[in-house]
């Protein structure tokens, strides 16, 4: 990886880790509606996916995907501001507010929507793959989840489907350790969720995903062997998640200092940058530039309208009108 | 299913001359002939389902098919009934319109994730940035000794979930109208054919006609009594109806033929006009169709209606799968008899 590649992931990391504090810090405030999910701590899985997708390709987000479907509404429709304005529930959003953090959608940029039951997507991913390949078109269509989905009928239903039909699915599960508080290894029969993949025949990689040249380096591959044709393919990123769950810090207090203090993504890449000359005043500015870019998207939510009173109805059907109140 | 036992029956149906030249069309070819069609139309359409390519269908509907189309058009899938309506819904957003088939409606239960949080409320929730274009086609309804897990009527379980539209024909003619209407539909249509009623022969127009979505049909004019029916209870209705005129009783029966969302419009034009209504409906009374359509007729019709609605539902219980047993908890056309007799007495 050249060392401008690898500055522009560290900035995107670095957009993810800022959009994530700054909404907590407005949700703590009472700003955001509903749930937060944060994907602090594995910025550099979202932001590797985020560089290989194409706005052409079809991802379905996962629960703590605010930081992919930021990146991609900003690099591919310029307007990040509307993924903040979404988790807001303003008029502005890519949903009009209608969907939120767990239903962000905008096809043209790539983002096909999170579903909040978990697996649910594994199964749409197919028909979007499905379609590509019926079509000879040479897109992707990747389906990020969590190990937790793992549990799910549908994670199996679609190995099974994308093996024999060879359809151009990336999967890309990010393994952050826990299913809410579930560990992995508890909750499956196998930690490694890769080891499923081989399984039912699929080509797979397990990669540390808190590692950004090589979670970007994996993705780049598997990207280019499913666009030549080679039919599906498993990516299981090993991560840890800063969230605890709603009810506080439940980790044991060594993990929890190993993954946030020595396996901190953005620690790691400033590393790596540092070792190819970066300065620590370049490296402070790229945060700086980040924070207050948020910011303003932060302010744009804000100053946004709540939406039209006729969007609670509108979109029902496509061919019949719902009756207001 | 037995090929070689269908053949002699058909032939021996078949006229040979004269007059009566129109061949009539059973319910099953109707729906086979209405799919032939719609992919002739329709580049973007595919079959996907259980044992629907090489052997038809579980009832051989999609039969012929594959030779004509292909398989990549018509896919033969594992018994994986979340996979393959999530692969509808995913194929639907970047501008397929699949139909998928579900060999039982039982068996939805097996989707009902994919049919309730993700088709339904694609549209919706994305703010209309995607539609689901798809039709799932499947086998509802008991009568035939199929037990608790072959005879669901399972309208039920979708009426509380807005986005879905729920066709239900009740007889060839509609069901080739309804099914090519349906697959034209840009909102996703859960599309049931009763098995009872797979046998059952009219004449079809072999062209290429819709019949509309979300409009009910009057099967047969009356002044005293309203029957509001669908699928199967349509025949039994109108049976019951001709047992009614030998009393002097005469009953307008409503083929309701969608669902949901259903033609309220005629149904409660019917109600005020007769002022008394029978409700038929397969499946257990509590919170299904019935009781719908019985609350929205007290509420909007209060002051036209002569009695209460009077409802004819299936008993409270699972479908047994003895046949003495099943007839007990299933309503017939002697029910309906029973029922408009009790309204028109009121």
């Amino acid at each position: 990886m050249d060392t401008s590649t690898l500055k522009g992931l560290y900035r995107d990391m670095w957009l993810i880790r800022a959009f994530e504090q700054g909404l907590e810090r407005e949700f703590e405030q009472g700003n955001v509606p509903g749930m937060l999910h944060t994907g602090l701590g594995q910025e550099a899985t979202q932001a590797a996916l985020a560089a290989h997708l194409e706005a052409t390709d079809a991802f379905f987000p996962d629960h703590r995907c605010h930081g992919i479907n930021a990146l991609a509404q900003h690099r591919h429709g310029g307007n990040g501001e509307r993924i903040m304005a979404e988790l807001f529930g303003r008029a502005t959003g890519v949903c009009s507010g209608k969907g939120g953090s767990l239903h962000s959608a905008d096809p043209t940029v790539g983002n096909f929507g999170d579903n909040a039951v978990e697996g649910s997507y594994m199964a749409t991913v197919l028909g979007v793959a499905l379609a590509a390949k019926m079509r000879g078109e040479p897109n992707v269509a990747c389906a990020i989840i969590g190990d937790g989905t793992v549990g799910r009928g549908e994670f199996h239903e679609s190995l099974n489907m994308a093996a024999i039909w060879d359809l151009p699915v990336l999967y890309a599960c990010v393994n952050n350790g826990y299913a809410i508080s579930m560990p992995v290894g508890e909750g499956h029969a196998t930690a490694d969720i890769v080891e499923l993949a081989k399984g039912y025949g699929i080509a797979n990689q397990q990669v540390d995903g808190n590692d950004i040249v090589e979670a970007w380096t994996a993705v780049g591959d598997a990207v280019g062997r499913i666009r030549s044709g080679e039919g599906p393919y498993f990516l299981e990123f090993k991560t840890w998640r800063w969230q605890g769950i709603f009810a506080g810090e439940f980790r044991p207090e060594a993990e929890v200092k190993y993954w946030r203090e020595e396996r901190d993504p953005i620690m790691l890449a400033a590393e790596a940058l540092a070792k190819r000359g970066a300065t620590p005043a370049e490296l402070d500015a790229i945060e700086a530039e980040t924070r207050d870019l948020i910011e303003e998207w932060i302010s744009f939510a804000k100053d946004s309208p709540a939406p039209d009173p006729a969007k609670a109805t509108a979109d029902v059907y496509a061919g019949w009108e719902v009756a207001a109140r | 299913m037995t090929v070689a036992a269908d053949k002699p029956r058909r032939t021996a149906r078949t006229p040979r001359k004269g007059k009566d030249r129109v061949r009539k069309t059973s319910f099953t070819q109707a729906l086979n002939g209405a799919l032939d069609l719609a992919m002739e139309k329709h580049d973007e359409m595919f079959l996907i389902g259980e044992d629907i390519a090489e052997m038809g269908g579980d009832f051989g509907v999609t039969k012929g098919l594959l030779a004509k189309y292909g398989a990549e058009r018509v896919r033969d899938t594992p018994l994986s009934e979340a996979a393959i309506i999530g692969t509808c819904a995913g194929a639907a957003m970047v501008g397929m319109r699949p139909v998928a088939e579900i060999m039982f409606a039982d068996f939805i239960a097996e989707c009902y994730d994919q049919v309730v949080n993700n088709v339904a409320k694609l549209h919706y929730m994305f703010d209309g940035q995607f539609t689901a274009p798809l039709v799932i086609r499947t086998a509802c309804g008991g009568g035939f000794g199929g037990g608790p897990h072959h005879s669901q009527s399972i309208e039920g379980w979708f009426l509380n979930v807005p986005g879905i539209v729920i066709a239900a024909p009740s007889n060839p003619v509609d069901a080739k109208g309804l099914l090519l209407a349906s697959i034209d539909s840009d909102d996703p249509v859960l599309f049931l054919e009763h098995k009872a009623l797979y046998r059952s022969r009219a004449e079809v127009p072999p062209e290429y006609y819709t019949t509309p979505l979300g409009k009910a049909s009057i099967a047969r004019e009356g002044r005293d009594v309203t029957v509001v029916a669908a699928m199967r209870m349509v025949p039994m209705a109108l049976e019951a109806a001709e047992t009614a005129a030998a009393d002097g009783i005469s009953v307008e029966v409503v083929d309701l033929r969608t669902i949901r969302p259903y033609d309220a419009t005629t149904v409660l034009a019917s109600a005020s006009k007769t002022g008394r209504v029978v409700v038929a409906n397969e499946a257990p009374r509590i919170g299904g169709l019935g009781a719908e359509l019985s609350a929205r007729i007290s509420e909007e019709c209060f002051a036209q209606l002569r009695g209460p609605v009077v409802r004819v539902d299936g008993l409270d219980t699972p479908i047994p799968f003895s046949v003495p047993l099943e007839n007990i908890v299933l309503p017939d056309s002697d029910n309906i008899a029973v029922a408009i007799k009790a309204a028109a007495q009121y």
